[in-house]
């Protein structure tokens, strides 16, 4: 939570965050990082943008949000992400509008604490369920090691990938996306400069025995 | 090329297409509608293809144009061209070294390694089209998974000639759930879309819509229990490299009923003629 | 021996040359100048904006030229030019009762405020060929537009019925409406959509179907209410002033058709309304667009759908040229592959079709599932029976 972190956030404004260098070359660059993300769900790709102040929010994120935000985009920010810079930043090099309204979202950032099953992102509809919230989640680990094991388009066989601790409530909600196809809802994970995904055609299978938990997770 | 940005769209087109395109590759099959751009080409030439292909190309990325198998046949030069202007990318005819391989009715018969991206062209998007004309109709069938009406066209034609009819662009079901045009591919090509472990994205530029198969993904041909999907096979080999497994094209060599067979993928063709002689 | 056709790229160049050379026509004549299309074709170039959706009469008209007269061509030029164009404002609603009046005419009322303008018309010339053009004859003294312009206003002649409660009210409820430039299109469209694809529809298909309406294939009755051309202001609002300002001043034709409505259980008899509305003059265009219109709006009037100009999905989808063309002119490219497998398919039929008939059976194949399958499908039924024996569906 605290690497790389230069300047409290309340001390700086959203001006100082940086932008892309090469707007055109690096968020092409970027975008063919996360598209292979959430075409091979849980691949692990390291993304070169500079840290943004915030530290929780990490430079894979911050570089997703500005390779997919413009003002045709709404985003709405779990209250633990929130601040006043992010807000300035996003609207400055975006000119993406912030909502409050989870529904209305076209991104969602949050962290596995701060996500409630509650609240009612955009799942599309069985006719258009493109039209759906996307979650980009700040996570403490990213790793393929025991975790939650992945199978599904994308993946040959099955693939490992563990978001850290406190990462159950999202994952049992990722997991239900498979009863609810097409309708979901597509994650986007950063940790620091590393990004993964995982889009709602993913199977999702707990590997970690403890308890009633265990197996299949929805 | 003066006056346009890198690959021609503008960067807020390209953010809109490649948003449109990760939404496409979490639901495999799907048609996802895309505020698809006039290009400089006509419609039904490859705009949604080329809109694809501009709105993910990079500088690093080494590019082939195929129409029909060729990389020779006019269209394909055009749009090789229009890359190699408006990006300045290197381009290739080797489907081994090519990062994005952007086709019109073939896929390559060189197997597509992990990391590339197939970028297809399709003209009408929508399976179902020739049998409901209407969108809003379409779209419900989509949504209720109600596949009825293409089991009975496909049923129809083993009624009428005792095996289907349908010889290409023939219907595939993605991941077990959406019914998809694979583009007007030969079926020869349709088992090469199964497992693939390479990306394969599709641009329909007129109907304004995207779908993507992701790598490693099960496609299967629709076909019915006693009449197991088939694809076409030749009684003749390749006259030109002696091929007997790749997809033919017939040319007529005079006109005194004088015909011959030669591969469709011409790089392939090349290749294998390099390797033997 | 066979070589395989080598050369596309040698062959695409010298087309483009040859194009070139025939553009030019005879070099000793000289040179069209874009100024004199706009000049003296203004008609061709005002066709050209409207179908292409932008305003810009020099560079339709460089269009035009650089397609050498095909309008089809030149709208699609001018259009994959808009594509590259960033939106820097987004205007006011126009204001089309405060135009600067060219021509203006209603069929409705023999004398209306502000007059009947007939304007540049060749309404009323005799179609005869001017062979003095042929010769080149004396040039008409210019005209004067000032009796035409700051004349008395010109109110709407539809608001005039307004009174009466006779016409329905067209009123802005302020709702954002929607971009078929930015938008893939999402059937049903409501009418600011439909509108939109109308207006950049190809004038010849509109025209077919406008005129289909006036033949029975839904038929509205309608009156050419007003039909107005002239000059209007494009207003932007300055946030930063909070001001509105004038960029400029644009051409456009409108026409606001009358059409009878006999009411339902909620809404009394009235007149409705159909509306057309484009770029520069152009007539006839706004005319079919407005008949087209107005067919459009038989499923929110609770019509009868019987006509193929009052189906939405059908008009809409086949209305802009440079779909329609780009669609019609792709069968010129390679097919090899598709032309293949359907040779393939086609031999195997013909081999199949010879054995059957040579073993002197009927050409059912000896199916018998044939004319069952016909029948049950006939009645709706069966394809449920199927699927039980289907994978992969």
């Amino acid at each position: 939570m605290e690497r790389g972190m230069t300047v409290k956030p309340e001390m700086t404004t959203g001006l100082v965050w940086s932008a892309l260098a090469d707007p055109a070359h690096d968020s092409q660059r970027l975008f063919r990082q996360i598209l292979a993300a959430l075409s091979e769900p849980g691949t692990l790709h390291a993304i070169a943008v500079a840290e943004p102040p915030q530290a929780r929010l990490g430079a894979a994120l911050w570089g997703a949000l500005l390779t997919l935000c413009d003002l045709e985009t709404k985003i709405w920010i779990a209250a633990d992400l929130d601040s006043p810079p992010l807000r300035e930043a996003l609207t400055f090099h975006t000119g993406a509008r912030i909502t409050n309204d989870p529904a209305n979202a076209d991104f969602a950032l949050l962290t596995p604490e701060s996500f409630d099953p509650d609240i009612p992102f955009a799942l599309g509809s069985d006719s258009y369920p493109d039209r759906s919230t996307t979650l980009l989640v700040a996570v403490e680990r990213l790793e393929n090691i025991e975790g939650w094991r992945l199978s599904g388009p994308g993946i040959a066989e099955s693939r490992m990938l563990d978001i850290g601790d406190g990462s159950r409530a999202l994952m049992t909600r990722l997991a239900a996306n498979r009863a609810s196809f097409p309708c979901g809802l597509d994650a986007i994970f950063g940790c620091g400069g590393q990004l993964a995904a995982i889009p709602r055609s993913t199977r999702i299978d707990s590997t970690r025995i403890d308890g009633a938990n265990a197996g299949e997770v929805n | 090329m003066n006056g346009y940005n890198f690959a021609y769209l503008d960067e807020q087109t390209k953010r809109m297409i490649r948003r449109a395109l990760l939404k496409a590759v979490a639901i495999p099959g799907y048609q996802v509608p895309f505020g698809g751009r006039e290009m400089p080409m006509p419609y039904g030439w490859g705009t949604g293809g080329v809109q694809v292909t501009a709105s993910i190309l990079g500088a690093d990325d080494i590019l082939k144009v195929i129409d029909q198998g060729a990389d020779d046949t006019t269209n394909a030069v055009s749009i090789r061209h229009f890359f190699q202007r408006v990006a300045g990318v290197e381009t290739t005819t080797s489907t081994a070294t090519a990062d994005v391989i952007q086709t019109r009715h073939r896929i390559p018969e060189t197997p597509l390694r992990n990391g590339q991206i197939l970028v297809f062209q399709v003209p009408i998007p929508e399976p179902l089209r020739f049998i409901e004309p209407s969108e809003q109709e379409t779209r419900m069938m989509h949504a209720l998974e109600e596949y009825g009406v293409m089991h009975v066209k496909l049923y129809e034609d083993i009624a009428r000639y005792g095996h289907i009819a349908t010889t290409y662009a023939y219907p595939v079901k993605v991941d077990g759930r959406y019914v998809m045009d694979p583009s007007p591919i030969p079926k020869f090509d349709n088992p090469k879309l199964d497992g693939n472990p390479a990306l394969m994205l599709f641009g329909a530029g007129r109907e304004k819509r995207l779908y993507a198969i992701p790598p490693y993904t099960r496609v299967e041909s629709l076909d019915f229990e006693d009449h197991p999907f088939e694809v076409q096979t030749w009684e003749h080999t390749c006259a030109l490299c002696g091929s007997d497994h790749s997809y033919l094209d017939e040319v007529i060599t005079d006109d005194k009923g004088g015909r011959m067979f030669v591969c469709s993928d011409t790089d392939y063709c090349q290749t294998r003629r390099g390797e033997v002689a | 021996m066979y070589v395989a056709v080598k050369g596309g790229e040698q062959a695409i160049a010298n087309a483009h040359r040859w194009l070139a050379d025939r553009r030019r026509g005879n070099r000793e004549r000289a040179e069209l100048e874009v100024e004199q299309i706009g000049d003296q074709l203004r008609l061709a170039v005002d066709r050209v904006m409207s179908e292409a959706s932008l305003y810009d009469p020099e560079l339709a008209a460089l269009a035009f030229k650089q397609a050498s007269g095909d309008l089809t061509e030149a709208v699609f030029l001018l259009r994959a030019y808009r594509t590259t164009l960033p939106r820097l404002a987004v205007s006011e609603p126009l204001d089309t009762a405060n135009m600067r009046i060219e021509r203006r005419i209603s069929a409705t009322y023999k004398d209306i405020p502000g007059g009947q303008i007939l304007g540049p018309t060749y309404d009323y010339t005799h179609r005869l060929l001017d062979f003095l053009q042929l010769a080149g004859a004396e040039v008409p003294p210019a005209e004067s537009r000032d009796d035409v312009t700051e004349a008395e206003p010109c109110p709407q002649i539809l608001e005039l019925l307004n009174d009466e409660g006779l016409v329905e009210q067209e009123l802005d409820d302020g709702s954002e409406p929607a971009d078929i430039t930015r938008d893939p299109p999402d059937y049903p469209m409501d009418r600011a959509a439909r509108l939109q694809m109308l207006a950049r529809g190809d004038e010849g298909y509109l025209l077919a179907l406008g005129y289909s309406t006036q033949r029975g294939y839904g038929r509205n009755h309608p009156f050419a209410g007003e039909i107005r051309l002239g000059q209007v202001e494009v207003e932007i609002h300055v946030d930063e002033w909070d001001e509105t300002i004038c960029v400029g001043e644009i051409a456009l034709s409108e026409c606001q058709l009358i059409n009878q409505f006999g009411g339902s259980r909620e809404a009394a008899p009235q007149f409705t309304r159909g509306y057309g509305l484009a770029f520069g003059h152009n007539e006839r265009k706004t005319m079919a667009m407005a008949l087209v219109d107005r067919a459009l709006r038989a499923e929110e009037l609770g019509e009868p759908i019987v006509g193929p100009a009052q189906q939405a999905e059908f008009v809409l989808a086949h209305a802009d040229s440079v779909d329609a063309s780009g669609f019609v002119s792709h069968l010129k490219l390679p097919h090899y592959v598709d032309f293949q497998s359907e040779l393939d398919l086609l031999r195997r039929l013909r081999r199949e079709h010879a054995q059957n008939t040579s073993f002197g059976q009927s050409e059912s194949h000896g199916n018998p599932a044939t004319e069952e399958e016909t029948s049950a499908r006939k009645s709706g039924q069966g394809k449920h029976d199927r699927e039980g024996g289907v994978h992969g569906l």
